[in-house]
């Protein structure tokens, strides 16, 4: 073995293997993570959402009464007043719309079927009884 | 040859319809992978129990409580909805309960949730959290009397 080749096998080979896997790990350009990454105390700098649970009947709703007839609606239909009353509503825009201008925004989120944005508009005085829960920090 | 025609972009969304379009304005928070599981366990949980889990991801003010109090008091069905409201930014969660949700979920099973959440939540795990939170609230909740499904 001439000096060259002890080099090559001992010292270049190792350092490429480890070049190599270095490379795999911190270089950019592997797999994309989507959405955001959390770390706890950094600042959260995104439009408020609220999730809601999918109506039990949500895939199921024809067009009728109550529904828009415009031109150029959907086959569903779509319900034609929905931030006027019915918060527990049927069909697909179950959403509490209210003004859609709240304090906080209307946030707007959607993407996937069933995570359903709300708007928060003005809060307004709760009713039925006092209300329980928890808090917590971290 | 055919060419690009010359059209101005026209919205036509509603005054309804609008706030719920998804392709603008939409805020990549969560990948769809993650949004799927937040997706199945509101649904679920809420099906299981009969009540009404939402949940808030956003800043709540430098009055935590009162303002998660006030969402609360603004979603649909406020007597029987439970509202997980977390504010990352602020390192605070608020777990509010109806009147009629309080009776089956008290605050004790709250606290023991809200403290495995921010066990993810710390480990930075946003989702993770929310979906074992749930779980463990609807767990405490259980069945509505006689309406056991399965």
């Amino acid at each position: 073995m001439t000096v060259v080749e002890t080099l090559l096998v001992f010292v270049v080979a190792p350092l490429a293997v480890y070049v190599f896997f270095w490379a795999v790990t911190y270089l950019p350009g592997g797999r994309q993570r989507q959405g955001v990454r959390y770390k706890p105390g950094q600042a959260w700098e995104h439009e408020p959402v609220w999730y809601e649970p999918q109506p039990e009947n949500a895939p199921t709703h024809a067009a009728g009464e109550g529904d828009t007839q415009a031109v150029g609606s959907s086959l569903y239909g779509e319900t034609a007043a929905i931030g006027a009353g019915h918060g527990s509503g049927h069909g697909p825009g179950h959403g509490v719309s209210a003004d859609g201008h709240g304090p906080i925004g209307s946030s707007v989120i959607a993407g996937t079927r069933g995570a359903t944005a709300v708007s928060a508009g003005t809060p307004v005085p709760s009713a039925g009884g006092p209300l329980g829960g928890a808090r917590g920090t971290w | 040859m055919t060419r690009v025609l010359d059209a101005e972009p026209h919205d036509t969304g509603t005054v309804d319809t609008a706030p719920t379009r998804a392709d603008q304005g939409y805020d990549t928070v969560f990948s769809y992978r993650e949004l799927a599981r937040l997706d199945e366990a509101l649904t679920m949980s809420s099906r299981e129990t009969g009540l009404r889990f939402t949940l808030y991801i956003g800043d709540l003010g430098p009055k935590t409580r009162i303002r998660a109090e006030e969402l609360h008091a603004h979603g649909g069905d406020p007597v029987d909805s439970v509202l997980l409201a977390v504010s990352p930014g602020q390192r605070v969660i608020e777990v509010v309960t109806g009147a009629s949700a309080a009776r089956r979920l008290p605050d004790r099973a709250c606290a023991l949730a809200v403290l495995s959440m921010t066990n993810s939540f710390a480990a930075g795990d946003l989702v993770g959290g929310i979906v074992n939170g749930l779980r463990q609230l609807s767990d405490q909740a259980g069945h509505p009397h006689g309406a056991r499904r399965h």
